[in-house]
């Protein structure tokens, strides 16, 4: 019976082993094989071994593209810490209907698939937009500013995306710290500096460097928010990646910056577990 | 446990099971935005074939998806000017044979015997687009006729271009007197520099929806594709479309039928179809690109002939595509 249970358990793994197998391991093992050919010409490829498809990514002009992601990847962590971490430390006393209420409310713009959502701040931030025809409405301002097709626009379109992957990990560690401790804290005559730096910061730092990770590597990828918020003037590695597949018809190239940049996504997560974080906070591998 | 074998067992054999008959269909591959819906389910209706219908938003795209499938997937595709010469080469095309085709004296002789393709043995124009500037004369009121004029300062971050790194950059090439299609490194690093000044005049790349920064008065000034400014046109008409006089680009998107293909006269019926004149009306209404037949021709002959005497075709630079992809991100 017992033997026969786990064939059962095995039946029903089947689907998930076959697609985990067949649609994720299966073309990253294909990209991986496609960034060491040629291409030609016209955009085929050519079977011969090769590295320059990976030296050419040190090109200046690459390089500077790396750069410039790394830069509004870095400053949307920033501003979604900002954000995420006196929000969390307020709802922390609220009671738990509240709590619960306000994460499901983080979780709901999730239903709507995230291009659409993106188009929608057009409405909001173009020139003749809501949010400045609201102002020159109201006489706050006298001509339109520029929200949007720039680096600004890009910044909104990417704190707007991804805010929720830096709020859920830090709400939950924020939420977990035992009140007692910090009561025994105030009794031994802590400042609410000293609790803030000697026990919430340290109980959450791994929250925060979880968060930091979910809202940083997507931000270095999503090609289409700099496309529709950025009014395609910035160039990020997503874009490079799109356009050596699409236009440039260089799919070895684009594959080896594929595989570049999941390289630094392995180091970034190999550098969260040396600081003690959990892999299972990541959502798990 | 049996059971659920069993019921596994009779799942896979049934789903061995195709439908052998001889279905009477055409496997069409299209641009996105070409044809209306409308046009496809009356064919449907007159003919009782069934059209299957795919679509693709580049000539790369539509490459991929030929050579990556099996022979006889696709009848009938409308690749660009320089992706017909490319299929060609590659012997992925079957020649046309035009007696099947009543209609073919509609097409309008000016744009048969193009360069990629001198006799037509290949292809058949469905309809032509050029990139056009336009200017929104409420707020513009200076003269504008060539690509230097938008490097005046005061358009700052008042233009859209396409997102597209040929035009782009065949453009900037144009503006410096080059040819469109130059791949020598001195003129692509002299449009390099160009695009550099333009740029902070540029407020977008866009090839989804240009004509929507213009209809919003987002941007006064853009240089698009013509059917995107005619829309944008209809919209507001202060807009004026010129064509620059340092010259443009021009896309000529032709019938072709794909090698091997399983149902050709169904093809040609469709493609006899399409060149009727009711059907072209239909079509360019919803779509006001150039159109490639006599009857329904909505430029005059005098601007026909302007447009392909001084368009340049985009042609296919092969290698040398990696020079203009570096410029791109260059100025990005």
């Amino acid at each position: 019976m017992k033997e026969n249970n786990k064939a059962f358990k095995l039946l029903f793994l089947l689907p998930v082993i076959v697609y985990t197998l067949l649609l994720i391991l299966l073309p990253l093992v294909y990209v991986l094989f496609l960034s060491f050919c040629k291409s030609d010409s016209y955009g085929g490829i050519v079977y011969e071994f090769t590295l320059s498809n990976y030296l050419n990514i040190f090109d200046s002009t690459y390089l500077n593209i790396f750069f410039k992601s790394v830069s509004i990847a870095l400053i949307t962590t920033f501003i979604c810490i900002l954000i995420s971490y006196p929000f969390a430390i307020i709802l922390r006393k609220r009671n738990i209907h509240i709590k619960n209420l306000i994460t499901k409310l983080i979780m709901l713009p999730f239903l709507t698939n995230s291009l659409i959502r993106t188009y929608g701040w057009i409405i909001l931030l173009r020139k003749s937009g809501i949010i400045n025809s609201g102002l020159i409405g109201m006489g706050i301002i006298k001509t339109p500013m520029s929200l949007m097709y720039n680096r600004f626009g890009i910044i909104v379109g990417m704190v707007y995306t991804l805010l929720p992957f830096m709020l859920l990990p830090i709400c939950s560690s924020v939420f977990e710290i035992d009140n007692n401790i910090i009561d025994a804290a105030k009794d031994l005559g802590a400042s609410k500096l000293q609790i803030f730096f000697k026990i919430i910061l340290p109980q959450t730092i791994s929250g925060v460097f979880n968060g930091s990770l979910m809202v940083f590597i997507p931000a270095i990828g999503f090609f289409f928010i700099t496309d529709i918020l950025g009014g395609g003037k910035i160039m990020i590695i997503g874009n490079l990646i799109k356009n050596q597949f699409l236009t440039a018809r260089n799919w070895p190239f684009g594959s080896a910056i594929a595989i570049f940049l999941i390289i630094i996504t392995f180091l970034l997560v190999k550098l969260y577990r040396k600081l003690g974080g959990k892999l299972d906070d990541l959502g798990g591998f | 446990m049996k059971k659920i074998i069993i019921v596994l067992i009779i799942f896979i054999f049934l789903s061995g099971c195709t439908n052998n008959s001889i279905k009477n269909e055409v496997n069409v591959l299209n641009w996105s935005s070409y044809i209306p819906y409308q046009v496809i389910t009356d064919f449907q209706n007159e003919t009782g074939i069934k059209v299957n219908y795919g679509t693709y938003s580049s000539n790369e795209e539509l490459l991929a998806k030929i050579s990556s499938s099996k022979e006889g997937t696709y009848d009938l595709i409308f690749p660009s000017d320089y992706m017909i010469e490319l299929m060609i080469s590659k012997n992925m095309l079957d020649k046309i044979d035009t007696f099947r085709i009543y209609n073919i004296n509609n097409i309008n002789p000016l744009f048969l015997n193009q360069e990629f393709d001198m006799f037509n043995e290949y292809s058949l124009p469905f309809l032509a687009a050029t990139s056009v500037l336009c200017v929104n004369r409420e707020h513009i009121k200076d003269n504008i006729v060539k690509y230097n004029d938008l490097l005046n300062p005061k358009y700052k971050n008042n233009i859209v271009l396409l997102d597209d790194q040929r035009i782009v950059i065949g453009m900037a090439l144009q503006a410096n007197g080059y040819k469109m299609n130059e791949t020598n490194e001195d003129a692509l690093n002299k449009a390099k520099n160009w695009l550099l000044n333009i740029n902070p005049n540029v407020k977008a790349f866009d090839s989804d929806s240009p004509k929507t920064l213009l209809i919003t008065n987002e941007v006064d000034i853009g240089v698009i594709w013509n059917a995107e400014a005619t829309i944008a046109k209809s919209y507001n008409d202060n807009i004026e479309i010129i064509y620059p006089s340092d010259g443009f680009a021009i896309s000529l998107d032709n019938y072709a039928i794909v090698k091997g293909a399983k149902n050709k006269l169904n093809a040609y019926r469709f493609i006899d179809y399409l060149l009727r004149d009711d059907v072209q009306q239909k079509i360019i209404e919803e779509y006001p690109y150039i159109n490639t037949t006599i009857n329904n021709m909505n430029l005059s002959y005098e601007e026909l002939n302007y447009i392909l005497e001084h368009g340049s075709y985009v042609k296919n630079i092969g290698f040398n595509i990696s020079k203009y992809d570096k410029v791109w991100a260059q100025i990005k």
